[in-house]
């Protein structure tokens, strides 16, 4: 087998592997967020909106994704329930207190306005974070 | 094998927008509703009976929001809530339209935050989002927050609708949040200023130096002040608080306190301005698909005349909901609620509701409640000062949408 | 050589990720807005006055205005929900000089289970004729004043609720397609007429003409069932919208109780009539274009069936109609005439003839500047001491799209 051949085949087997690999949830926030790792509470208070800066007084913009596994290992992850969240979104949007959350089609499309968004939290399956951007991970969704 | 691997790094994308824009967003309910009315009469020391019915059918808009939200660097919010009520026609004098909220908050911390402008006060659980129906199962609120309602029950006696400074914030507590405010606003709204239909101004106050309509004439000792403390779990599953306000009731106001419906003693006590407290308590939750609503409120007054001529001012109300979600879409619940009124007046009143909301999608809600409403009052003067006995009975149904904007 | 590309290929196309967009339904505001100069000069002339006075009557005026202005809200909720809203301002609105009026005009969700059936719910412009579902949307308009029943300014003048429904509050309706035009139909139902909602009296107590004894708040309708508003609309309209007509039909009870309307009808012999009589609307509308020549027309006869008229020989018969054709010189030019006609009753048969000529010029796609040259007579058969008035109005405005 030739030297291409080789090197092709071997890509092709890491990337396969790359599918097969558990799909770990991470959460990430662009990398002018004050910090570098984050509990299980502060993520709450962040999603339900009762934390609005962060510890530099910058605000927090809060992605969310639309739908997909990702969203429910997450949502299991702070234990809340989707209608529970809408609900509190709601009341807090209302109430002029917060905007809530942005919601988004597709992970690649987060990470992409994480990346671009001083400041933003997001959450996303970790194998697709490229390893050159501006994004940081704080926390990894345990699975309950 | 390299310029490859380049290839599949992410295109480089213009940096982000910073987002100071204004945010446009709102809400409308639109109704029908049919009532049935009942008014029963009694003179006792005549015997004569008298008895009156009505029934009605309406659709309505029955309340539309629009609210503007923006950003102002990482410490400064505004908000104003605009309000229309009841197919509102400046032309045909239907319904009303008002600026409920308007307001700039300082964040200093989660813990702290300054907020200044025309603002619904924190009191007991409902007051602060008494008119986020896009957020209420109900399309009839309990009686003391229902704005259609607002003249008939002197909604202000109850709570304070408006202030214009708060401080307030949340302090971390384990698994919980200590909810605290303290608040400053104008003294009740029957001592603001008013344009007269002939274009004058009027006040119940001094007149003569009155020349614009909305403004509080009073000195800072009938001025509005009050908190509420209270805890809330981190889940925003359970909520409980008590509330507190001090300011004055305009005995003045004849408009509010037509004589004749008041007892021989109480007129004496008209005509000047009785020391108020208000007291709240609120408790909130859900247990997995059942959630619940309660709430008090007693009103207490310090005022000499009343002592002196031994008439009852004091004034209570509960409201108690308890709800189960069906579905996730689909909740529903029952209510029960009681009052009483005052000035010498032996009357009690008390409301149940039942009803249920379907949540249609996102934006879209179907709502549908029944309400029935229970008076009697007893002793009340009535021409010639015989005394009456009367009951009123009024019965609803609502059915409607909710839409957010 | 041919399995390495292919390898390479197949991992370019791992590498790759795709490009989607994220859905918004934010809420997006327009709005129009109608600036107007107009003069005025009317001439009344009376066949009976006291002796000595003057049996003319003329006046002049000039003003500017904002005519009205409209803010709309419109959010597409999902793929089959729409909510929409209309305010509107009129006159230099102001609630402290007590100038003009503002209102929510439109308030609605819609529910399109199909091109075919849809579902609207909320106050609404119901379908009927043409122009009643665009009365106020003056940026559609060559018009800066719309014919006489229309005409918001006029609304007090010519009763405009005697002629047209002015809001329903549900709907249904659609359009079926037949070959090259479509089936358009239209069914609602909504409160009984503005007169009978509830309104503050002089003291700002909550009253009606029905039964006060229950009111506490303004805006509702304090009738039963059989007051409402119910009607209809059915009509073809070509495929590529150049042609369209169609026949409404409303059925609702005029109140005529209401003495704030008509101070002095009700008194002496006609005080019989006070109750609530039966109205129907009959409507017919067609419109189209033909080349640059564009066409509209409407009648509208409003028949009562009400016995104490009848006992006392009023007729309470109502008709207007009014007829325009224009011709579109460029795509920005359009130039237009219109004569209208009707007459109104109460057993005093007036009639009125309007001739107006005007024109529109878009200048670009937000702003369009109008004239308009109007030439308003009405007679009187019965004397209430006024015989003839004629009103001529020149109007000049700006329409902007916001």
């Amino acid at each position: 087998m030739n030297t291409t051949l080789r090197i092709g085949l071997f890509l092709t087997l890491l990337v396969c592997a790359s599918h097969t690999m558990e799909a770990q949830t991470a959460v990430i926030v662009n990398r002018s967020v004050p910090a570098s790792s984050m509990g299980l509470k502060e993520l709450l208070d962040i999603y339900t909106l009762n934390k609005a800066h962060w510890d530099d007084g910058s605000r927090i913009t809060v992605f969310d994704l639309k739908r997909g596994k990702t969203k429910e290992a997450f949502y299991e992850y702070i234990d809340m329930s989707e209608e529970d969240l809408q609900r509190i979104w709601l009341r807090k949007q209302f109430t002029g207190k917060a905007r809530p959350p942005r919601s988004i089609s597709n992970e690649e499309e987060l990470i992409d306005m994480v990346s671009r968004t001083p400041g933003a939290i997001g959450y996303v399956t970790e194998r697709n974070i490229p390893k050159k951007s501006n994004v940081r991970i704080v926390a990894r969704v345990k699975q309950r | 094998m390299l310029p490859l691997l380049l290839l599949c790094w992410p295109a480089q994308h213009a940096q982000a927008q910073i987002d100071s824009d204004l945010q446009l967003f709102g809400s409308m309910q639109t109704v029908f509703f049919h009532q049935e009315s009942r008014i029963d009469t009694e003179i006792p020391s005549t015997g004569t009976r008298n008895s009156g019915t009505e029934t009605r059918n309406t659709f309505a808009l029955q309340q539309m929001d629009l609210f503007f939200r923006k950003e102002i660097g990482d410490e400064l919010t505004a908000f104003v809530d605009l309000e229309f009520q009841l197919n509102y026609s400046s032309e045909k004098q239907w319904g009303s339209m008002s600026i409920q909220e308007a307001w700039l908050n300082y964040h200093i911390s989660d813990a702290a935050n300054l907020k200044l402008g025309l603002l619904f006060p924190s009191f007991n659980h409902l007051n602060e989002i008494k008119n986020r129906l896009a957020l209420l199962p109900y399309l009839f609120r309990p009686l003391v927050y229902e704005r259609l309602l607002s003249e008939k029950f002197y909604t202000e006696d109850f709570i304070p609708e408006h202030a214009f400074v708060q401080f307030h914030g949340a302090l971390p507590a384990g698994n919980w949040f200590v909810d605290y405010a303290a608040y400053a606003g104008n003294a009740e709204a029957s001592y603001v200023s008013r344009n007269t239909p002939s274009g004058g101004i009027e006040t119940d106050l001094n007149p003569n130096f009155e020349f614009l309509g909305g403004v509080d004439p009073s000195n800072l000792k009938l001025k509005l002040f009050g908190g509420r403390i209270g805890m809330r779990s981190r889940d925003e599953m359970f909520k409980f608080g008590i509330s507190v306000t001090h300011d004055y009731n305009n005995l003045r106001d004849s408009t509010r306190y037509p004589s004749h419906i008041l007892s021989g003693p109480a007129r004496r006590i008209l005509g000047s301005d009785a020391e108020r407290f208000r007291i709240g308590s609120d408790l909130s939750g859900r247990y997995k698909a059942f959630w619940f609503e309660l709430e008090g409120i007693k009103v207490i007054y310090d005022y000499d005349p009343a002592e002196r001529f031994d008439v009852e001012l004091e004034q209570s109300f509960f409201s108690g909901v308890l709800g189960y979600d069906i579905t996730s879409e689909i909740t529903t619940y029952g209510s029960l609620q009681y009052g009483d009124y005052t000035f010498g007046l032996d009357s009690d009143y008390f409301v149940y509701t039942f009803g249920g909301a379907w949540r249609v999608n996102e934006s879209v809600t179907a709502k549908a409640q029944f309400i029935a409403y229970d008076e009697q009052f007893n002793d009340v003067p009535g021409d010639n000062l015989n005394l009456i006995s009367q009951q009123v009975t009024i019965t609803f149904v609502f059915l409607g949408f909710s839409i957010l904007l | 050589m041919k399995t390495t590309v292919s390898i390479i290929i197949a991992f370019l196309f791992i590498c790759t990720s795709a490009q989607l967009r994220a859905q918004s339904d934010e809420t997006s505001l327009f709005g129009s807005l109608q600036l107007i100069f107009f003069n005025q000069k009317s001439h009344m002339m009376f066949t009976q006055v006291p002796p000595g006075e003057n049996p003319q009557l003329n006046e002049e005026r000039s003003s500017f205005a904002i005519q009205q202005m409209d803010l709309f809200l419109q959010k597409h909720i999902g793929e089959d929900f729409t909510a929409f809203v209309d305010l509107e301002y009129q006159l230099n609105y102001s609630s402290e000089h007590r100038w003009g009026s503002f209102s929510i005009q439109e308030a609605w969700l819609h529910y399109a289970l199909s091109d075919e059936f849809g579902f609207k719910i909320g106050m609404l412009y119901p379908a009927f004729n043409n122009l009643n579902e665009i009365k106020n949307r003056l940026a559609l308009l060559p018009y800066i004043f719309r014919p006489g029943i229309y005409e918001r300014l006029l609304s007090r003048l010519f009763l405009s609720e005697d002629y047209l429904p002015e809001r329903a509050f549900v709907q249904l309706h659609g359009g079926i397609p037949l070959g090259e035009v479509f089936f358009d139909y239209a069914v609602y139902t909504g409160n009984a007429e503005g007169s009978y909602i509830s309104h503050p009296d002089e003291n700002g107590a909550p009253v009606n003409d029905h039964n006060s004894n229950f009111e506490f708040i303004t805006g509702v309708d304090p009738t039963e069932f059989n007051l409402k508003l119910f009607g209809g609309r059915i009509g073809i309209r070509a495929r590529d919208e150049q042609f369209k007509a169609g026949v409404s039909l409303t059925h609702d009870y005029d109140n005529l109780r209401d003495t704030t309307r008509y101070p002095q009808i009700y008194e002496g012999p006609r005080a019989p009539l006070r109750g609530d009589a039966r109205r129907m609307r009959l409507g017919g509308d067609v419109s189209g274009r033909v080349g640059p020549v564009r066409f509209e027309a409407e009648a509208i006869k409003v028949f009562y069936d009400y016995d104490a008229a009848e006992r006392i020989g009023v007729d309470l018969d109502l008709d207007f109609f009014y007829a325009m054709a224009g011709y579109s010189f460029t795509d920005a030019l359009f130039v237009y005439g219109s004569y209208e006609g009707g007459s109104a009753v109460f057993g005093e048969r007036w009639t009125h003839r309007t001739v107006t000529g005007g024109a529109a010029y878009q200048i670009n796609d937000f702003v369009t500047a109008k004239a308009q040259y109007i030439v308003y007579k009405q007679f009187l058969d019965e004397s209430l001491h006024i015989d003839e008035a004629t009103i001529r109005f020149v109007f000049l405005g700006l329409s902007l799209v916001l």
